[in-house]
């Protein structure tokens, strides 16, 4: 049996997430509810290269919370000038 | 009274600098473009038909397995002892670089495609965007590169070993950060519509 480490673990969720991404504009599936999710699934892939590639999940918590609060305004934004 | 350890980010601290400036700057690109696209929400949805989803994807994919093998170069220098661990970073190095520069590839061939199509900078707002962020983010991916050659060629000459890989860990936390601005780049730029 195949045992993933962490990393291999995160790698694969974010090429999956990168193909669910693709097909949704290759598609064009893109609505309301689907947008959010993209968002969703962006901030998703954001926080696991913060966490896992950059090595930011067990240093302390400032340090963690500067990307992660960049991600979440910047996505926010986002939602915020497409939709409102 | 035990006093709490604090664990500081890997690589040197004058990096993290530089990275936590470089996220606010493409942020602030990244909402620039968002509420440009407020004003003429059609020219921006028609302007983004010109553009490859798929090569976006292909590029998405290939600084993903990049930024893996950076990290796979890290973890064996952390696990494994000082020849066998520089000997494998390199090759997870090369496989990174490599990649790195196959996203280089596909990314000029893009631009050369615009610009032999007669779309530049100054054909619109929207192309205005694409070229400022992809050029700039393009700028990133070579320094990153030029970074990660120059941590190869350490690792190859055993430079780097499990008590000393803060040189390493810099250039990586770089790399990484190439990925991650790439990681809103894609949607924003070629899906979201």
């Amino acid at each position: 049996m195949i045992i993933f480490d962490k990393y291999t673990k995160a790698y694969i969720v974010l090429i999956l997430l990168t193909i669910f991404a693709y097909s949704l504009g290759k598609f064009e599936l893109i609505n309301g509810s689907l947008f959010i999710v993209l968002i969703i699934t962006t901030f998703l892939k954001g926080s696991i290269i913060i966490d896992y590639f950059m090595e930011l999940k067990d240093v302390n918590f400032k340090y963690r919370l500067i990307p992660l609060i960049w991600l979440f305004i910047v996505l926010c934004g986002i939602v915020i000038g497409y939709y409102f | 009274m035990k006093e709490k350890k604090i664990i500081y980010p890997p690589g040197d601290a004058g990096i993290w600098i530089i990275i936590y400036i470089e996220l606010i700057t493409f942020g602030l690109f990244f909402l620039g473009f968002v509420y440009s696209r407020r004003i003429d929400v059609e020219l921006f949805n028609s302007s983004q038909l010109a553009l490859n989803q798929t090569s976006g994807f292909i590029n998405t994919i290939l600084l993903l397995s990049s930024s893996y093998f950076v990290v796979r170069a890290v973890h064996s220098i952390k696990t494994y002892e000082i020849k066998k661990a520089s000997k494998i970073a390199t090759h997870w190095l090369n496989a990174a670089i490599g990649f790195g520069g196959i996203f280089l590839i596909i990314k000029m061939s893009e631009f050369i495609e615009k610009y032999s199509e007669g779309i530049n900078l100054s054909t619109n707002k929207f192309f205005m965007f694409y070229f400022l962020l992809t050029v700039f983010h393009f700028l990133h991916v070579l320094l990153g590169m030029i970074i990660l050659f120059n941590i190869k060629e350490k690792t190859k000459i055993q430079g780097y070993n499990k008590n000393d890989l803060k040189g390493m860990q810099t250039g990586a936390s770089y790399w990484h950060m190439v990925d991650l601005l790439w990681i809103i780049l894609f949607p924003l730029i070629y899906i979201i519509r």
